[in-house]
C-alpha cells in the first residue's frame, strides 16, 4: 500500500511537471539560500579560526598603557609570569616599530617590525630555516641584529638574506636568520605572518626611545588554564598600577570565540530570513494541494466507493505534498552546492587577500532536506484532511 | 435462505430549505443471495438514495439496513469503507475509471485497499479483465477504449474483489443500445454464475432483463415481484395501488 501510494504520488507529480516545478520554487530558493548562507558562515568561521591558529590560541596578549605616573617595567611582567610556572610557559615583550623597512631603494610598507625576546620564535610557532634566532645575549647587548620572515628573504634578497643588512627607519641591522614560511602559498605571503622582521626588544625600545614595552605576549601551559592565567595577570597588573585602568589582558581564544559567535549570529539571522522563503514555499504547496484536491474530487469519490479509508486518502495527498517538497529540497541542495562551487571560484578574484571558501556542511544538507519534507507534510496535511473528509456521494457526483 | 440485503423501514430525509424531503420513506425489502433484482423508478423516486444506502455510501436516517447480517446504520465512515471494499462491487453509469492508471491498475485498486499481496493482486486483476474479454489490453489507459470497453473494465473491477453484491447504477446509461445489450448480457451471465446482482435503472426495458423488479415512487415501494408479471411494467402516473395504500385509504 505504501509503495502504491508513493508511486501514484510520483506519477501525479510527473504528469504535472511544470506546475509542480512552480510550486517547488519557493522551497528550492529557500533551501539554496540556507545551504549557501550556512556554507558561507562555515567558510568565514574556518578562515577566522585558521588565521587565529597562526597566532596560536594559547597566547594571551597584554597591553600596558600605564596609569598616571605609574608604569610597569619589563622586569615586573617577567617576575609576574615567573611566579606561576604552573600556568605560564613563556613571555615576550612585543614592541612594534612603525618605521618603514627598506632594502636598497625598495620600501616594504606592509612588513611588520617587532622587538621581541629570545622566547618569541618558539611561542609563535616560528622555526629558523637558515642562520640563528634571537639569543639572550642579543638582548643584554642591545645588538643591532634581526631575523626576517620568508617573504622578505625571498623577495628582497632572493633567498640569501643571512649576513645582509636591512634598514628600518634610519637604523641599519644585520640579518642573522631566516624563518620557515608559515603561509605555504607564496602569493598570499605579503602582509602575512611571513612578512615580518624581528629584533631584540631591548634594541627596539632604545631605538624608539621608550623606557618600557607596552605590549606582551604570554603563552600558557594549557588552553584550559587561560581564564585562570588571565585573572593572575589582571590581578598582578592591578597591584602594580594600583588601578583597574591602564592595562588590557585579552586571550586569542577569547577573541576567536567572540568572532565566531559574531559570525554565528549573522549566519543565524540570515538563515532565519532564508527560512521565510521556506515558509512561503510551504504555503505555495498548500495552495496547489487545495487545487489538486478540488480537481481530483471525483477520483477521491471513486477511491472511497472502492473502499479507501480516510487515512488512505490522507496518505495519498500528504505523500504527494511531501514528495513535491522533498524534490524541491533536493533541487535546492543541488543548486546550493552549485552556487557554493561558483562562489569558491569567484571569491578569490574579488577578495584576493582573504582565504575564504564556501563549504556547505552535511549537517545543513540533512537539516534542509528534513525541513523541506516536514514542510510538505505540515502544509499538505490540511488539504489532505479536506480530501479525506469528502462525502463519497457528493464527490462521485462532482464534475 | 437468509437475506443478503435487508431493508427494515428504511427512511432517508433531507432538509431542503424549509421543506423536509423524504427521499426514502419506510422502505422494507429483502434481496437474497443469488438474485438478480432491478430497482426501477423515475428520477426523484428514491432509487438513487436506495442505491447509496445499499452501496453503504450513505446511512439511513431511520430504520435498519442489514448487509450480510451486519447493521450498516451503526458503522463509522472507515467501517463503511471496509464493508464497501469487502462486500460490494460497483458499476457506475460513467464507468468512473481512474484515467491515469492502466486497466490492470484500475482493476487492482479495490484489491490494494483490501491488502491483497501484489502478486495475487496482479493475477486476480488479469483474470477479471480476461473474463470481460479485455485480457489483451492490460497496459492500456482507459481513454484508449470505447465506452462499452470501459464499462467492461469497471465490471472487471467490480468482480476482482469477489463481492457479495454487484451493484450496477444505470450501467447502460452512457452506452448505445447495442453495447448496452452486451453489458446487460454480461450481468445476466454473472447472475447465472451465482452472483447477486442489483441493477438500478429508470428504464423499464432494461429492468425486465432482471429476475425481479422493485419499483419505487416518491420514496415508497410500489411494486415488488416477478419482472415478467404484467403489472411490473406500468407507465408512470398510473401506478397500481399497493396493499399498504389500499388499507390506508
Amino acid at each position: 500500500m505504501i509503495y502504491e501510494t508513493f508511486r501514484e504520488a510520483v506519477q501525479n507529480i510527473w504528469s504535472n511537471k511544470f506546475r509542480t516545478f512552480l510550486t517547488m520554487l519557493g522551497i528550492i530558493i529557500g533551501v539554496t539560500a540556507v545551504i549557501v548562507i550556512v556554507g558561507l558562515g562555515n567558510g568565514m568561521t574556518q578562515s577566522i579560526a585558521s588565521s587565529f591558529a597562526d597566532l596560536g590560541t594559547n597566547i594571551i596578549s597584554v597591553q600596558v598603557m600605564g596609569y598616571g605616573s605609574r608604569s610597569v617595567k619589563v622586569e615586573d611582567v617577567y617576575s609576574l609570569v615567573d611566579a606561576h610556572p604552573d600556568l605560564f610557559e613563556a613571555v615576550s615583550p612585543t614592541a612594534s616599530i612603525n618605521s618603514t623597512v627598506k632594502v636598497g631603494t625598495t620600501s616594504y610598507s606592509n612588513t611588520s617590525v617587532k622587538g621581541v625576546s629570545e622566547s618569541y620564535l618558539e611561542m609563535s610557532g616560528y622555526t629558523v630555516r637558515v642562520g640563528r634566532g634571537i639569543n639572550y645575549v642579543d638582548l643584554t647587548d642591545n645588538k643591532k641584529i634581526c631575523v626576517v620572515g620568508d617573504y622578505i628573504s625571498r623577495v628582497a634578497y632572493g633567498g640569501n638574506a643571512v649576513g645582509q643588512t636591512i634598514k628600518i627607519g634610519s637604523e641599519k641591522y644585520t640579518i642573522v636568520g631566516v624563518l620557515e614560511a608559515k603561509v605555504t602559498d607564496t602569493s598570499d605571503q605579503e602582509g602575512s605572518s611571513d612578512d615580518i622582521v624581528l629584533l631584540p626588544y631591548t634594541t627596539a625600545l632604545r631605538v624608539s626611545k621608550t623606557s618600557t614595552a607596552s605590549s606582551y605576549a604570554v603563552t600558557v601551559t594549557s588552553e584550559d588554564n587561560i581564564s585562570e592565567a588571565k585573572t593572575v595577570l589582571e590581578n598582578g597588573l592591578q597591584e602594580l598600577l594600583n588601578s583597574d585602568e591602564g592595562y588590557m589582558v585579552t586571550s586569542m581564544s577569547e577573541m576567536l570565540d567572540m568572532m565566531t559567535s559574531m559570525v554565528n549570529m549573522v549566519v543565524t539571522i540570515l538563515t532565519a530570513i532564508a527560512a521565510i522563503s521556506l515558509l512561503v514555499g510551504g504555503i505555495g504547496i498548500m495552495n496547489i494541494m487545495m487545487v489538486s484536491v478540488t480537481e481530483r474530487t471525483r477520483e477521491i469519490g471513486i477511491r472511497k466507493a472502492l473502499g479507501a479509508k480516510e487515512r488512505v486518502i490522507l496518505g495519498l495527498f500528504v505523500t504527494e505534498a511531501a514528495a513535491t517538497s522533498a524534490l524541491g529540497g533536493v533541487l535546492g541542495i543541488g543548486l546550493g552546492y552549485l552556487l557554493s562551487a561558483l562562489a569558491n571560484r569567484i571569491l578569490p578574484l574579488v577578495m584576493s587577500d582573504m582565504e575564504m571558501t564556501v563549504s556547505p556542511s552535511l549537517g545543513s544538507v540533512a537539516v534542509a532536506f528534513g525541513i523541506s519534507v516536514g514542510i510538505g507534510v505540515l502544509f499538505g496535511y490540511l488539504p489532505a484532511k479536506r480530501a479525506a473528509r469528502l462525502n463519497p456521494i457528493e464527490a462521485l457526483r462532482y464534475d | 435462505m437468509s437475506a443478503l440485503i435487508e431493508f427494515d423501514h428504511v427512511c432517508k430525509y433531507y432538509q431542503m430549505g424549509d421543506t423536509l424531503v423524504k427521499a426514502a420513506d419506510h422502505i422494507s425489502m429483502q434481496i437474497n443471495k443469488g438474485e438478480f433484482v432491478a430497482i426501477v423508478g423515475q428520477s426523484g423516486s428514491g432509487k438513487s438514495t436506495c442505491m447509496n444506502i445499499i452501496g453503504c455510501l450513505d446511512v439511513p436516517t431511520a430504520g435498519t439496513y442489514k448487509l450480510n447480517g451486519r447493521d450498516v446504520g451503526r458503522m463509522s465512515r472507515d467501517e463503511l469503507a471496509e464493508i464497501r471494499n469487502e462486500l460490494l462491487g460497483f458499476i457506475f453509469q460513467q464507468y468512473n475509471l481512474l484515467p491515469k492508471l492502466s486497466l490492470i491498475e484500475n482493476v487492482e485498486v479495490p484489491l490494494v485497499y483490501a491488502g491483497v499481496p501484489r502478486g495475487e493482486r496482479r493475477r486476480r486483476a488479469a483474470a477479471a479483465l480476461e473474463r470481460v474479454g479485455l485480457g489483451d489490453k492490460l497496459r492500456n489507459k482507459p481513454n484508449q477504449l470505447s465506452g462499452g470497453q470501459q464499462q467492461r473494465v469497471s465490471i472487471a473491477r467490480a468482480l476482482a474483489g469477489r463481492p457479495a453484491v454487484i451493484l450496477a447504477d444505470e450501467p447502460t446509461g452512457a452506452l448505445d443500445s447495442h453495447t448496452g445489450r452486451e453489458v446487460l448480457k454480461m450481468l445476466q451471465e454473472l447472475h447465472r454464475q451465482g452472483n447477486t446482482v442489483v441493477l438500478i435503472t429508470h428504464d423499464n426495458s432494461i429492468a425486465v432483463q432482471a429476475q425481479r423488479i422493485i419499483r419505487l415512487e416518491d420514496g415508497h415501494v410500489v411494486y415488488d415481484g416477478d419482472a415478467h408479471a404484467p403489472e411490473a411494467v406500468v407507465q408512470p402516473g398510473c401506478a397500481i395501488r399497493t396493499e399498504q395504500e389500499e388499507s390506508a385509504s
